[in-house]
């Protein structure tokens, strides 16, 4: 299998899709490269899509009163800005690469298109986000983390 | 900040709307300057949106991209094969016979301006004084011994000049169809990081607003074909002028012509009146009967089928819309008319959102903050 392909289907939203499903999605998966330090999407922006992270480590801030509180680390494997899979709201967080990173973002509108070409696939992607942003509030309702942690 | 207001904000600056314009009216030029590559290439366009939902409803029903383009290549390939062996030969016949009539179309119509000069000169003191009747007469001989013969020769040519650029367009649509997410994502590498996701928000509107538009201009086309269709073959019963599809065909030119807005739907008007006046000159009851169908036909369009169809996909200032179709035309003749207000359009949706980018600074500052970093990176061993 295609080593991008490998770790998106690592990927909690996209664990249930099977190869054919991920060889749809390849088509609308855009890599992108951050240096340490750069910035891949600021709290309050509209948020239009999620990414992977290929390789590298990135961390999430959120504005506090005085200072910004970091969310947590985000590693290779893992995903972030779900939330906006769901509608073009405002970011929850802002997203620093810490070290170079790659990423692999997937756009909204383009997902959605996927979505309604492949109802089954549609279905599986939808059912992954709702799986994590409930693990997500879980863990927040249970004191293992301070905030809801999503972006 | 919110959607909607940045819009509103992006259309505030007047330097945005004056490229918009100068940009849609520079690119008819550009078009009109490589028409020959331009031309298939925006058919190409049309067919892959009209193409596109198809391929859509055959991988909704289980089938691969790639599967689905192949069983619309195989089923297009045939509906050729059966329209080249059937309806072809006989569409021919018809032109060879419609070209055979010329000569007595051409005066009929002749005949029939002239009575109708004739009418008003009788009732009008000023129109006698003009010699209306005369003068058309004096121009239409002096049209037929002198430039006549070199216009018909000029649209000989024209058609041979074409034809191989319009072979063009079922290669080009066939690679668009395969290719095109291949593209959009190599045309997307080169956007910097900090304005990626708002080109990518672009690329999406415009394809949408394109989308929008042709399949909109498509239902149009159809909805006008039929009612016009049925209207002309419905008042050439009486005195027989019109077969079904002979209406039909009719109706469908006089729709294509009203893709120019305002303008074309006159346009078509004259050429259905023209018609009615070489196949039945003397019914001039019927003749109005035609300027009434195609007023009340307008009237549909405007409440109802305009909105049904094309809907908000351009929603523009009638002035402007005027403004850009004449402009247009002056600049790129017909081909400027018909791809006036499309391009309008496809401007319209990139000056907002290059104002949404360009005058959001902490974008901006994103996007120097990269150069920075690059630089630091770039320069880290020098010591300096």
């Amino acid at each position: 299998m295609d080593p991008l392909l490998q770790v998106v289907s690592g990927v909690p939203i996209f664990r249930d899709c099977n190869r054919a499903e991920l060889e749809a999605l390849k088509l609308h998966l855009h890599e992108r490269n951050f240096l340490a330090g750069e910035i891949v999407f600021d709290e309050g922006e509209d948020g239009e899509g999620m990414y992977v992270v290929i390789r590298g480590k990135l961390r999430a801030n959120r504005k506090g009163i005085l200072t910004k509180k970091s969310l947590g680390v985000i590693q290779a494997g893992e995903s972030f800005g779900e939330m906006a899979l769901l509608g073009a709201g405002p970011r929850m967080a802002t997203v620093v690469a810490e070290e170079d990173t790659t990423v692999l973002a997937m756009f909204r509108p383009e997902l959605v298109a996927l979505a309604q070409a492949r109802p089954r696939l549609g279905y599986k992607i939808a059912m992954g986000v709702a799986l994590v942003l409930e693990s997500r509030l879980r863990r927040f309702a249970d004191g293992q983390s301070t905030e809801p942690s999503a972006t | 900040m919110k959607p909607g207001l940045s819009d509103e904000r992006s259309l505030e600056h007047p330097i945005i709307w004056i490229a918009v314009i100068a940009g849609a009216l520079g690119s008819i030029l550009l078009l009109k300057a490589v028409a020959w590559l331009a031309f298939p290439l925006i058919l190409a366009v049309v067919l892959y949106y009209l193409v596109q939902p198809l391929l859509q409803r055959l991988q909704l029903a289980g089938v691969t991209p790639g599967q689905a383009l192949g069983i619309f290549l195989g089923a297009a390939t045939i509906l050729t094969l059966i329209f080249s062996l059937t309806i072809l030969p006989s569409m021919l016949n018809s032109l060879a016979d419609f070209q055979n009539q010329i000569p007595t179309y051409w005066d009929r119509l002749q005949g029939v301006l002239r009575d109708n000069l004739l009418a008003l000169e009788s009732r009008f003191s000023f129109a006698k004084k003009a010699g209306l009747a005369n003068s058309l007469q004096e121009q239409l001989n002096l049209f037929l011994a002198g430039s006549g013969k070199e216009y018909i020769a000029d649209v000989a040519l024209f058609l041979l000049h074409w034809l191989p650029s319009l072979l063009l367009v079922p290669f080009l649509t066939f690679f668009f169809l395969r290719d095109g997410t291949a593209f959009h994502r190599l045309v997307l590498r080169a956007v910097p990081n900090a304005f990626f996701e708002k080109t990518l928000l672009l690329f999406d509107r415009m394809d949408n607003q394109m989308r929008a538009y042709f399949r909109g201009m498509f239902g149009l086309t159809m909805l006008d074909t039929v009612s016009l269709g049925l209207g002309l073959w419905f008042l050439g019963q009486g005195p027989g002028i019109f077969g079904f599809w002979d209406a039909m065909f009719l109706g469908l030119i006089c729709a294509i012509f009203a893709w120019v807005p305002y303008i074309g739907s006159g346009l078509g008007g004259i050429l259905a009146v023209a018609t009615v006046a070489v196949k039945a000159p003397s019914s001039s009851g019927l003749m109005v009967a035609v300027v009434l169908l195609f007023l009340g036909v307008r009237l549909l369009d405007e409440f109802i089928y305009t909105p049904m169809t094309v809907g908000r996909a351009l929603r523009m200032h009638p002035l402007i819309t005027v403004m850009m179709i004449f402009s247009g035309g002056m600049l790129g003749g017909v081909y400027g008319l018909l791809l006036a207000m499309p391009l309008l359009g496809i401007f319209t949706v990139l000056g907002q959102m290059f104002a949404e980018i360009w005058f959001d600074p902490r974008l901006r500052a994103r996007y120097q903050a990269r150069g920075l970093l690059e630089k630091r990176l770039a320069s880290k061993d020098l010591g300096i």
